[in-house]
Order: structure tokens, then sequence, then C-alpha cells
């Protein structure tokens, strides 16, 4: 069924979005992703030399991955 | 034999085949964030080719021919390389009918051409997009149940409540977001007596995932995508078993599956690499071929004609016409004030006479979308004077710009370069706002420009409204078109163009 309601999206969130690269903080853009907080900390070339990135359980992410409010993401 | 003893061997036997007939053998394949990336490629950082979705689809069939199998996706398999984005997503459905998907969930990345070519795409589609918590678009079904084995299994969808902040307002204008964790529980309890096994398909990270499956029980199994992680170790929360394979079809998630008496015994879950090599899949290798064949020739099709040559090799140490041309664009695609780039983003110049968009390519080769964000006068001339403060090194942080007009002297110390400053013809006023366009690379940090990060540290609460987004610092992006892509649509538009050095950035001693 199609809506007929005022076009209203609303997040209830900041603009601003904390994550953490090696446990230091940085503020991104919401809907920006792994490679834009790698960017932010200057270590977006330590991928060309061979490093990965990883989440708090030690997952592998991808550089286009989401990121979330608080995320925590290791390069190594 | 004697006659208790036949009776006790037909009991044995009866229940040894009551006992096979309630047990099943089943498999889930799933893939996530595939993003057109249909030929295998080498990742950043890689020396080997991963991916190919020829090859995936070969593992597929072969995977599936061993014991009762449902395929799906967790959403972004339709947007983001040229092999599916030309064809705003229309390869990605091809080869997925080929491939004969159970199940897909819409990704926030589903929406990037607009509903209208969604509406197209799901009608292509010979596998349901799901989508529970998505109010406004009719074509989405919230869950579909599957019959595997004999087994009753209920396949619910849900997407980032984020989506809105991802693609471009307009793609989304009329809908709504609900919340996953509450639609998943509304839909859990609707379907879990009447199924044997539920699956959520989501879109929403790995680590919303886990949040999901520590508030909502009755899960069986959440497939995720969104975040593009490689679960190799898998993850239980309670019963629920939480997967996810990585991106690009370069993985293909295994779950296999012992389920008795309606209950999961067993569960056992691998990644398997997908890489060339081996056996391609002949069918889907052909529709890969087919629109790989149109991206090539797409690269030569003339977009419109530059009547003055394009000057890409100076914009590290001055303004040029190439420079003025992409930032007026971007300003005016984000409806800014001005627009600031670092020349590092621009690659290489354009001869006069024909463009093609291999032309485009080449000069912006990035993954670069437009971002606006308001900045104080004082903020701008602070990211000016961030732009000119290597020029003696030629580096990229020296900014083209749109809509601004400032004066330098190279000789003054750094940080204290820029003269004069106006914007819109008039002088800069350090306390005014002024909506400044730039690309997601500058807005995260990138090249050492800190202002616009700054600028949204300070922000409140946003929101979309009559299909634009309004907010206290962050008024535009648009991360699901490329800013080559904008590029080439405006060329298109004009035909002709002759951009020229026009006095924006003047050198003074």
């Amino acid at each position: 069924m199609e809506m007929n309601t005022e076009e209203k999206y609303t997040t209830g969130k900041d603009t601003d979005m904390k994550v953490y690269v090696n446990d230091q903080e940085f503020e991104l853009v919401p809907g920006m992703t792994v490679k834009h907080a790698l960017i932010d900390a200057g270590l977006l070339d330590m991928i060309k030399q061979g490093k990965k990135v990883y989440d708090e359980m030690d997952n592998e992410i991808g550089l286009s991955g989401a990121l979330t409010e608080g995320a925590k993401i290791y390069i190594r | 034999m004697k006659p208790f003893l036949k009776v006790i061997l037909l009991l044995a036997s009866a229940t040894i085949l009551m006992a096979c007939a309630a047990q099943h053998e089943i498999r889930i394949l799933h893939v996530n964030d595939f993003h057109g990336f249909a030929t295998a490629y080498k990742p950043y950082g890689s020396e080997s080719e991963q991916g190919g979705l020829a090859y995936l689809a070969q593992r597929v069939e072969e995977l599936r021919s061993e014991k009762p199998t449902l395929l799906v996706a967790a959403g972004d398999m339709i947007q983001g390389n040229n092999w599916a984005n030309l064809f705003q997503g229309k390869s990605s459905i091809e080869a997925m009918n080929s491939m004969k998907f159970d199940a897909v969930v819409v990704g926030n990345h589903e929406f990037d051409f607009g509903q209208a070519i969604l509406k197209e795409r799901i009608q292509e589609a010979n596998f349901p997009f799901l989508g529970a918590n998505v109010a406004g678009l009719s074509q989405l079904k919230s869950y579909v149940v599957k019959n595997l084995d004999g087994l009753s299994i209920a396949v619910i969808g849900v997407v980032t409540g984020d989506t809105p902040t991802t693609t471009h307002p307009k793609n989304v204008s009329g809908l709504q977001f609900s919340s996953p964790v509450d639609t998943v529980e509304k839909y859990v309890r609707e379907l879990r007596a009447k199924n044997d096994i539920i699956v959520v398909l989501s879109h929403i990270g790995f680590s919303a995932d886990m949040e999901l499956a520590k508030k909502v029980e009755g899960i069986d199994v959440i497939v995720g995508g969104h975040s593009h992680t490689k679960v190799a170790k898998p993850a239980v929360v309670g019963k629920t078993h939480i997967l996810q394979a990585f991106e690009h079809g370069k993985v293909l998630g295994v779950l296999d599956l012992t389920v008795k008496n309606g209950t999961i015994i067993q569960a056992h879950s691998r990644l398997e690499p997908i890489s060339p090599g081996g056996k391609e899949n002949r069918e889907v290798g052909s529709i890969v071929a087919k629109y790989q064949k149109q991206v090539d020739s797409f690269m030569d099709v003339t977009v419109g004609e530059s009547l003055v040559d394009l000057d890409g090799v100076n914009v590290r140490r001055q303004e040029t016409n190439l420079g003025n041309l992409i930032t007026d664009i971007m300003r005016k695609a984000a409806g800014a004030d001005a627009a600031i780039i670092n020349g590092g983003t621009i690659r290489t110049s354009i001869k006069k006479g024909k463009i093609k968009v291999s032309d485009v390519y080449a000069v912006v080769p990035f993954d670069n979308y437009i971002v606006a964000i308001k900045l104080t006068g004082r903020q701008i001339r602070e990211t000016l004077e961030h732009g000119v403060s290597a020029i003696e090194a030629g580096e990229g942080r020296f900014p083209q710009i749109s809509g601004i007009a400032f004066t330098f002297n190279r000789h003054a110390q750094a940080g204290s370069r820029v003269k004069e400053v106006f914007i819109g013809g008039r002088p800069i006023v350090a306390d005014k706002e002024y909506t400044v366009a730039t690309n997601d690379f500058l807005a995260a940090g990138g090249d050492g420009y800190k202002a616009f990060g700054n600028a949204v540290k300070s922000s409140k609460d946003y929101a979309v409204i009559g299909g634009a987004m309004k907010g206290d610092k962050l008024v535009y992006s648009n991360a699901g078109k490329w800013l080559r892509d904008v590029v080439i649509e405006f060329i298109k538009s004009r035909k002709e163009i002759y951009p020229r050095v026009e006095g924006r950035i003047r050198e003074v001693k």
C-alpha cells in the first residue's frame, strides 16, 4: 500500500558518528564506511601494504563496510 | 525366530525409520553486499584476484546438488560496480535469476537508482525481495515461507533504518523505515509456531545482528549484510546462528543444518573462498560477459564536447578550468553556496574536442560522492589556509573551488597566507554559516582537511522533509552516486562545455 503520510524521516541521532580506530576516537558523517574511518585516522595506506581491518570480534571487515555509532575497528 | 524377538525387531526398525523420517539435512547458501562485482578483481592491497560470479554460481550449483538447499542474499546486490550501475542493477537481477535465488532482502543501496527503478528490478526478479520494516513500497514482501525437504522455513527480511542517510533523500521519499528489532519480534511471534525454522535475512550490520539475536527469541538463523563482515568463526547468541559472507562475492557462505522434530540439532557453517580457476557456470558466465562487453563499449561513448583544453595538470598549484568545472557541478548538485575539493581529486586533463566516458573516469577515477556541510566563514578561511599551506611541495591538498574567490600570498607563513575571501561575490563573514559541497574523502578528513569533520561534531538532530535532508550541519549526502557519474550527466545535459579560469584563486604579494 502506498503511503500518503508526510515525507518525514528522523533518525533521533546527531549527525556525527563516533568510531574508534585502534582505540582512538574519530568522528564521521553518518553513512560513512570503514574506508572513511581509515582516511580520518591517516591509516588507509596500511591497507596498500597488506594490512587488514578487523572488528571487535576479530572478524575481517571490508573497506566499504558500514559503521555504526561506537564501532571499534582495528588495523593489523 | 521367536515371535517376541520378531516384535522387538519390528519395533526397533519402526523407531529407526521414524527417527530418520523426522531428521532433515538441509543447507543454506548465502551472499551479501555483492555490489555488482561480477568479474574477479584484486582488492586494494591484495596481489591475487578474488571473486567472480560465474565461479560462485558454479559452486552454488555443486553444493545445491548435495542436499535440499536455499540460496539467499542479504542485500546491496544491484549497485556499486560499473557492471551493475550502468544497467541500474538489471545485470545483477539477470544473473541472480539464472542462479535461482530463493529470497533477497533489500539493502540500503538497492534504493540508489530511485523507487521506480527498484520496482522494475523487483518485477524482473524471479525471487521475492523482502523488506518487512519498509512501509510505502508494496512490491517488498515482509517474509516468504519456503518448503525444504518437508520443513517449513520462514524467511523474514529487514534493512537498516539508516537507509535515508545513505542515499539521496528523493530515493526514499514517502517511505518509512521502522525498527528492525520491533519488526522481527512482531513477525517471529506470528510465524514461530507455524514454521520449523525461522531465518532473518538482515541488512543491518553484524553488531546489530548480535543485538537482534539478544533481544528477540525464536530466531534460528540470521543471514546478515551491510557491515561487509567476514564471519569465519560461527557466531551463536542463545540458539541463534549469525552469519555473514564478507563482500563482492569473494566468499560463499554455507550453513549445513540437521533438523529433528523442528529443532536444529547440528549446525556447521563455513565460508568458501571464490576465485578464478576451476569451473565456471556457463550460463552465468555468459551473462557476466554480455554486460561486461557493454561496460567496455560504454567507456568509448561520447558524452559531449569541450571547446577548450581541460587542465588537470596544474590543479595542485593554481586555479584551473577543470577544477572550476567539477566544483561548479558539485555546488549545483548539492544546492550549496560553495564547493571545495582538493586538487588531488582531479587526476588528469582532457584535450579539447569530444569527451568520452573513459576521459571523465580518468579525471575522477575514485569512488567518491558529494557531501555538503555547513561551515562558518571562519572555517572556510581555515580550510583555504590548509589548502595553500603546502603549495611549495605541489601537494594534492591545493584547493579547487566554486562560489568562492580568494587571494593568497605564498611567501607568507603557512596558516597566514589567505588574504581576501569572497563568497557569492561578497566578503566572507566569519560567523556566518555557508553551505559547502565537497567529496566524502575531504569530509572524512582526507588530505588533512579537518574543518568538515569539526563542523559535523557540533551537529544536532536532522530530518528528511519534503525530499530534502534538513540538518544542523550536514545538509547533503548522496553516497549512492559517484562524482564521476554526476559529471557525466552534467556534460551530457550541456553537450558543449567551455569552462574558464576566472580569477577565483589569485596570488598576491
